[in-house]
């Protein structure tokens, strides 16, 4: 920081007038020296830099020739002198103000991010899904057993003494038979679901932390989805092999994903369902 | 009241550097020295310094050591000539030194 400071004041001072330039730059330098703190020397340089223009302006303004003054060294200068349109402050002034116009301009339109893809290069993410499988499912068929009310014979029967005539008190014996064994005749053809059409692209959902630290890996999501293919429950991470960035990266891609998956069906009939889908985060450089 | 009196502009900062230098007007102040007491920045004490010192109200003389055996380059010191003197004592007496408060 001192040495900054030290070659700023050198800098104002050589772009001081002739007369003043050495006297200047020593008197700086000796009162830089008086200086607190790195900044307040920094400060102080910079502060010197202003001067310069000050005093290189007001020199040159009193060497001009004034109307009606014949000393030419007045204090109070009525004299414009013709500057240049554009001084080289101004020019600097210019481009620093386009170069942040031109950041922001690339930062708002995301093109940052293409020119950080340009340099990790493309990126691959599969989904892999599992493959289709049929399952059978047994199962069992409900089956009401029958029952028998088995009435006690007319001289078993308990005396009727005071009940109304429409009341049968007695005892009822309902015999529960075993349950018959499970017929397994019902076989449902079931085809798991998963990501389909229109299902986000997961490169936009790979971390740009990931993208940067070149992380890569494997995670699993389960999801719950309806017959129409939108999420009935929060996705969660059943496995993972890679970072929490790269789980959130997934999770993000499982919630956008909702309404593009592909319902389980059943026999043919899409079905609420739950089931797993992996997403690999991989980096492939060039 | 010559014409290089009477063309010195008298800006606040020109009495803050003025008002530094009549608390002792027998005292010779370096730039620093001004710096700490007015308050300003430096890219506002030099210029009025030299500008000060081109109106005659100032002289200005360079610091009475060998800067190779000293290790440090010399210092300014600027104070304030009779002529300066009686004009910044005239002015804060037309101002008023609650300007500055």
């Amino acid at each position: 920081m001192d040495g900054i400071a030290h070659r700023l004041i050198h800098r104002a001072a050589r772009r001081a007038p002739d007369s003043l330039s050495d006297r200047l730059e020593e008197e700086w330098l000796a009162d830089l020296a008086s200086q607190r703190g790195s900044i307040q020397r920094l400060r102080f340089a910079l502060g010197c830099c202003w001067a310069t223009n000050v005093i290189a302006h007001e020199h040159a303004v009193a060497a001009l020739p004034v109307a009606g003054s014949t000393a030419g060294r007045g204090h109070v200068i009525h004299a414009h002198r013709d500057d240049p349109f554009f001084t080289g402050r101004t020019i600097t002034f210019v481009l620093v103000a386009f170069l942040h116009a031109a950041l922001l301009y690339g930062l708002a339109m995301g093109l940052g991010q293409q020119f950080s893809k340009i340099i990790v290069g493309p990126l691959t993410t599969r989904i892999i899904e599992p493959p289709p499988r049929s399952t059978s499912l047994s199962v069992p068929r409900a089956t009401m057993s029958s029952s028998r009310i088995i009435l006690p014979r007319q001289d078993q029967m308990p005396t009727i003494e005071s009940d109304p005539p429409d009341v049968i008190k007695g005892t009822v014996d309902v015999p529960v038979h075993p349950p018959l064994p499970p017929q397994l005749a019902a076989v449902v053809n079931r085809v798991q679901g998963g990501p389909g059409i229109g299902f986000p692209s997961t490169d936009d959902f790979y971390p740009d932390a990931s993208i940067r630290l070149g992380e890569k890996g494997l995670v699993t999501v389960q999801v719950c989805v309806d017959g129409k293919g939108r999420l009935t429950s929060e996705p969660t991470i059943v496995q993972s092999t890679g970072s929490s960035r790269l789980k959130e990266g997934a999770l993000r891609l499982a919630r956008a994903g909702s309404g593009h998956y592909r319902a389980t069906t059943e026999d043919g009939r899409p079905v609420d369902s739950c089931y797993p889908f992996r997403i690999r985060f991989e980096l492939r450089n060039r | 009241m010559s014409k290089r009196d009477r063309d010195v502009r008298m800006s606040l900062q020109t009495l803050k550097v003025l008002e530094a230098f009549l608390e002792n007007p027998t005292d010779e102040l370096s730039g620093a020295d001004v710096l700490q007491r007015s308050r300003l920045a430096s890219g506002t004490l030099y210029p009025i310094l030299l500008r000060l010192e081109s109106a005659g109200w100032f002289v200005s003389r360079w610091e009475s050591i060998d800067p190779s055996s000293a290790g440090r380059p010399r210092r300014r010191f600027y104070r304030l000539t009779p002529t300066g003197l009686r004009r910044a004592s005239e002015v804060f007496a037309s101002f008023g030194r609650g300007v500055l408060a």
